[in-house]
């Protein structure tokens, strides 16, 4: 749990820093000192056009957290108040709405990113948009999942006998109560939207350049295995240890949480 | 007698001949890789360049071809004259030529061909230019006559074009099924992978020494150099990644090839922009442009800088580089001068090719640099033809145009970058009537000065022909004028290449047995479930699929890009795009195309590929018996490493071993798989070299190969996998073994292990059923990326290149299989999950 708060610390940190300082511009392309080792002037040496490589991994941090956060807050925004209704109707209502939630999962995510990328155009806000519709059914689950059980409980039977409408119970009483497991699942579903940002980078349809990407940098570096291994090495440990620290939050989180 | 003796030894002669000969050539294949694979297999019936590089001079002929120089000489026709007016052209033909199939070569199969090129409904590309013929006609079975509407001093090369091939009169599916003279007769084509062709026993001239011809399509720079790395190819054409060759010439037993082309990439300008319009604005961005640092950092030092529209080797070349150098003071001067000295934004659209992207992100902070503003945008290239090619809805992009002779295309007021020039104009008319060879050298030479002067484009540099070859191999002609490549002479010295392999037939499921299999398999599970279970979840199966079918086609249709233009390609004329766009069936109301599409699946038949113009089926039925066993052995690697770690961890929960797998699993669920792949690829196979980069040999070629192959990608996606199998075993596990009945049962004596795996373990499987079951299609379509790393001819790259083709059908297709995949296997866990435990089979 501490680990993970400080890794993810670190990581706003980094990416916050970023947007006024770097060690060099992460865009600035120099062919002259292209593929050069780490230095005292390039930290983690330079990449395939010269540009900085611990400069592109910082302002990287930004893009991965950025169209992550965007994704899942995105996708919180939807999906709770759909697990809150079909949780408070019931009946076809919930069946509907869950059944589409089923089929959404039965459609392969990276086959609609691409199909998005390819009606709307690749992009950073393209890709947050992919990586979050698939997100909306999965808190709409929780959701629903938490608000039904609590559905079953006293307090609520007396709300409702004071008059109150479903609506009203699932904003006034509802909400509050589950707002621990959906905030658990949504760590946990950062860490994945991490991957996934990564991913869609990876295969060009993520950020567009010269903003940099961890997953792009991975993709541009995979030819250049065999002379600098370090250009598809270090982005993925980027990604790995962001992966990491949100996965090890939302552990400690819900550790915290079930022990209440 | 003494007669009979002689012809003995002539006999004799002959045959020590024929071993001699099959000595020289030695019965292997050649294996030869260009990025793109062609989509038919017809020059006359689309423009892509690979399908000449495919067929052209191997299986098809024409009338003339074009010497190294360019000059034009006969190949099928041995001579013509030309009437004083030069309208009348009459080709003498040559003798004793026959098609593949057997039948002859004749003035009726030419009258048929170039008829057959400029009839009503014809997709050639170059329709518009074979429509100046007024008629063909037969004067006797080897003498043609041509008339043209207007004279042409270049008609006799465009006879020479892959366009106007001689085809067959007979044959009718030459996009799928090529039938030509030439010196390789087509033998299969395996879509997305290789087209194979054989040596023509009965060719007119000399025998090409291969036997075979493989040709297979590699655009991954990655997948390209693991190919070249593993000696998996001879000879690697347009090689995609310039910046391993240096990596590649340190292998003795490979040769570097740079050869000029007639490539010429440019930052083209969309002209009807108003700030483009302005020459000032253009003359500034062109000497913002420093070719020397594009060329070094785009093509790793592979290119030749050019001032203009045309090729450095051409004896008509002029180096106008000169004229806009790199000065980006002077530049900055200029805008100011336009008045845009700091308000000026552009996009720039890169198609998908990797010299463009480089290019692209060099050229827009050298723009930068002079105050411009640039936004990338990368596109596929269907969105590029549509978006850029026909609606003209861009500022900048970069292109590579590869057609010889292109300087036209400044002279078409629809063409995409809009340039204007009464002065351009004037000059090329006058050119299509020159034919005095020195007048011409002047008029082309003032070609190219006026398109440098008018900074029609940015020209940056000529791409180089860029190959790897085997050492040993000699006799491929690479560079010809027109884009082919001719094998016709190749030879591997000293043999080897590959021992020739029969082509697999389709792979076809036995129908019947399958059906025979479900029903009893579904008769047992009434029986054994209770029959109102079993419908119920059968009923919600088939509805989730129906509902799937409309929702994937209704999401396909509002996809941007005509099938028909990416098809056909850039330098197709709009007639042919039309054309095949009603070939395709793509008018009409969605609603038919829906219940036609719908009705035909109900039968088996999936429709036909839009790109590949064959059934859908076969093609995901082949892709499917790669990544269906890719999928289900990576489960099977995650359930062998998952499993058990997940038992021993609760066994012994809370010791040193129980935290040493929770912490591996934490780390590994963290892992993307791609990274992992890299990471194998890095050890395996470029340190330790025991498993190829990529690449995958067909099960036709052993079950032991394939899986080979197959080892590193199942370990990326296993093991991760893995990860979150330990963790949901473990969690189960303990779940259990915390409950009331098994703490009781502890109580009264039961031990520890006899606890776990009698009573917990069973119970703890719910829980890992439910992941499994979504793990598998998981891993089917999630697989695309590591198929790509790993060059795998699976679904999900298939998949992701048909919706670059705007191939609708197959997307639908796939889409329709990974769907399938899903429902079938949570119905699958679901009945595992009630027959494990008979309380689900009431539960909603």
């Amino acid at each position: 749990m501490r680990t993970g708060a400080a890794i993810v610390g670190l990581l706003i940190a980094v990416a916050l820093l970023s947007l006024v300082w770097t060690p060099h511009d992460p865009a600035a392309i120099d062919v002259a000192v292209r593929l050069a080792p780490a230095s005292a002037a390039h930290w983690l040496g330079t990449d395939q056009l010269g540009r900085d490589v611990a400069a592109m991994l910082m302002a990287g941090a930004r893009v991965s957290l950025g169209v992550s956060i965007a994704a899942i807050g995105g996708a919180l925004l939807i999906g709770i108040p759909i697990g809150l209704l079909a949780a408070a109707r019931g009946g076809w209502t919930d069946a509907l709405l869950m059944r589409s939630a089923d089929m959404l999962f039965a459609f392969p995510a990276l086959l609609i990113a691409v199909l998005l990328a390819a009606t709307l155009g690749p992009g950073a806000g393209n890709a947050a948009l992919a990586i979050g519709l698939f997100n909306v059914p999965v808190f709409a689950r929780v959701t629903r999942g938490a608000a039904r059980s609590l559905w079953q409980r006293d307090f609520i039977a007396a709300a409702r006998l004071a008059g109150r409408g479903p609506l009203a119970i699932s904003a006034a009483h509802i909400l509050p109560n589950i707002l621990g497991t959906i905030a658990v699942q949504a760590t946990i579903q950062l860490s994945l939207a991490l991957i996934a940002e990564a991913g869609l980078s990876y295969v060009g349809l993520g950020v567009q350049p010269p903003a940099p990407s961890w997953g792009r940098m991975l993709e541009e570096g995979q030819t250049l295995l065999g002379i600098a291994p370090r250009l598809a090495i270090l982005p993925g440990l980027a990604i790995l240890i962001a992966v990491l620290g949100f996965s090890l939050l939302g552990d400690g989180l819900r550790d915290r949480l079930e022990r209440r | 007698m003494a007669r009979r003796v002689i012809r003995d030894l002539i006999r004799l002669a002959l045959a020590g001949l024929a071993v001699l000969i099959a000595c020289a050539a030695p019965a292997a294949t050649l294996r030869v890789a260009i990025p793109l694979e062609p989509l038919i297999l017809d020059p006359t019936a689309g423009a892509a360049i690979a399908i000449d590089e495919v067929t052209y001079h191997s299986i098809f002929e024409g009338l003339t071809t074009l010497a190294a120089d360019g000059g034009v000489h006969p190949l099928l026709a041995t001579g013509w004259t030309v009437s004083v007016d030069g309208l009348r052209y009459d080709f003498r033909l040559r003798p004793g030529v026959r098609f593949h199939d057997g039948e002859p070569f004749d003035a009726h199969a030419v009258v048929f061909s170039l008829l057959r090129a400029i009839a009503p409904g014809s997709t050639n590309a170059q329709r518009d230019a074979l429509a100046n013929i007024a008629g063909v006609e037969a004067l006797g079975p080897l003498d043609v006559r041509v008339t043209l509407k207007t004279p042409d001093a270049d008609f006799l090369r465009l006879l020479s074009y892959g366009d106007a091939v001689i085809v067959p009169p007979q044959a009718h599916d030459l996009a799928t099924w090529p039938v030509g003279t030439g010196p390789f007769r087509f033998a299969g084509w395996r879509r997305g992978s290789s087209v194979t062709l054989v040596r023509n026993p009965a060719y007119w001239g000399a025998p090409a020494y291969v036997s075979a011809v493989s040709f297979r399509f590699i655009a991954d720079p990655n997948a390209a150099f693991a190919a070249m790395r593993a000696h998996d190819i001879d000879l690697f054409l347009d090689y995609p990644a310039p910046e391993t060759l240096g990596q590649l010439r340190a292998d003795p037993s490979l040769r570097i090839i740079s050869a000029p082309s007639e490539s010429e990439v440019i930052l083209a300008f969309n002209q009807r922009r108003p700030a483009l319009a302005d020459i000032r604005v253009r003359r500034a961005i062109a000497m913002a442009l420093d070719r020397r640092a594009i060329i070094a950092g785009a093509m790793y030092g592979y290119g030749t800088p050019i001032g203009s529209h045309f090729p450095p080797q051409s004896p008509d070349y002029l180096d106008l580089t000169a004229l806009s150098p790199h000065d980006p003071a002077a530049a900055r001067a200029l805008l100011a001068q336009a008045g845009h000295a700091h308000d000026l934004a552009f996009t720039l659209d890169l198609p998908p090719s990797a010299y463009a992207r480089r290019s692209g992100e060099i050229v827009a902070a050298e723009l930068g640099a002079i105050g411009i503003n640039v936004t990338i945008r990368t596109l596929d290239w269907a969105r590029w033809l549509d978006q850029v090619l026909k609606r003209h809805d861009f500022d900048l992009t970069i292109v590579n145009h590869a057609e010889p002779f292109d300087y036209d295309i400044y002279r078409r007021p629809d063409y995409y970058f809009g340039y204007r020039s009464a002065r351009f104009d004037t000059l090329l008319a006058s050119l299509k009537h020159t034919t005095d060879p020195a007048q011409r050298h002047a008029l082309l030479q003032q070609v190219q000065r006026v398109l440098a002067e008018d900074a029609a484009n940015g020209f940056l540099f000529q791409m180089p022909r860029l190959g790897v070859e085997d050492a040993r191999l000699h006799g491929a002609w690479i560079n010809t004028p027109n884009q082919a490549i001719d094998l016709a002479q190749a030879e591997l010295a000293g043999g080897a290449g590959e021992g020739d392999r029969a082509l697999s037939p389709a792979t076809r499921l036995p129908g019947i047995v399958l059906a025979a299999c479900l029903t009893a398999g579904l008769g047992w599970l009434i029986y054994a479930l209770g029959w109102r279970f079993v419908l119920r979840r059968l009923t919600v199966l088939l509805l989730t699929l129906l509902a799937a079918s409309v929702l994937i086609f209704a999401l396909l249709q509002i996809v941007p890009g005509d099938p028909a233009l990416a098809m056909m390609g850039p330098d197709a004329s709009p007639a042919a795009v039309a054309a095949l766009h009603d070939q395709l069936g793509l008018g009409g109301f969605a609603t038919a195309r829906y219940g036609h599409w719908l009705g035909g699946m109900l039968r088996g038949d999936f429709g036909t590929s839009y790109a590949y113009r064959v059934p859908v089926g076969p093609i995901l039925a082949e892709r499917l018996a790669l990544s269906l066993p890719l999928a289900l052995l990576a489960t099977l690697l995650s359930i062998l490493i998952g499993v058990p770690a997940g038992v021993l961890a609760a066994r012994q929960r809370g010791s040193w071993l129980d935290r040493g797998i929770g912490a591996v699993a934490k780390v590994g669920i963290a892992v993307p798989s791609f990274w992992l792949a890299l990471l194998l690829i890095l050890l395996f196979a470029v340190r330790l070299g025991c498993f190829a980069a990529g690449g995958f040999p067909g099960w036709d070629a052993g079950i032991g190969a394939g899986l080979k192959a197959l080892v590193l990608p199942i370990v990326a996606l296993g093991l991760p996998q893995a990860a979150i199998l330990a963790r949901v075993m473990r969690a189960a596990l303990l779940d259990q073994l915390g409950e009331e009945h098994l703490r009781a049962a502890r109580a009264r004596g039961l031990s520890r292990d006899a606890a776990l795996w009698r009573h917990a373990f069973p119970n703890a499987l719910g829980p890992v059923l439910t992941v499994l079951g979504l793990q598998i299609p998981f891993l089917v379509a999630g697989a695309a990326i590591i198929e790509a790393i790993f060059f795998l001819p699976g679904l999900g790259r298939l998949t992701i290149q048909a919706i670059g083709q705007r191939d609708l059908i197959m997307v639908q297709g796939a889409a329709m299989l990974f769907v399938t995949i899903t429902v079938v296997s949570s119905f699958a866990i679901d009945i595992a999950q009630a027959a494990r435990d008979p309380r689900l089979r009431d539960a909603r």
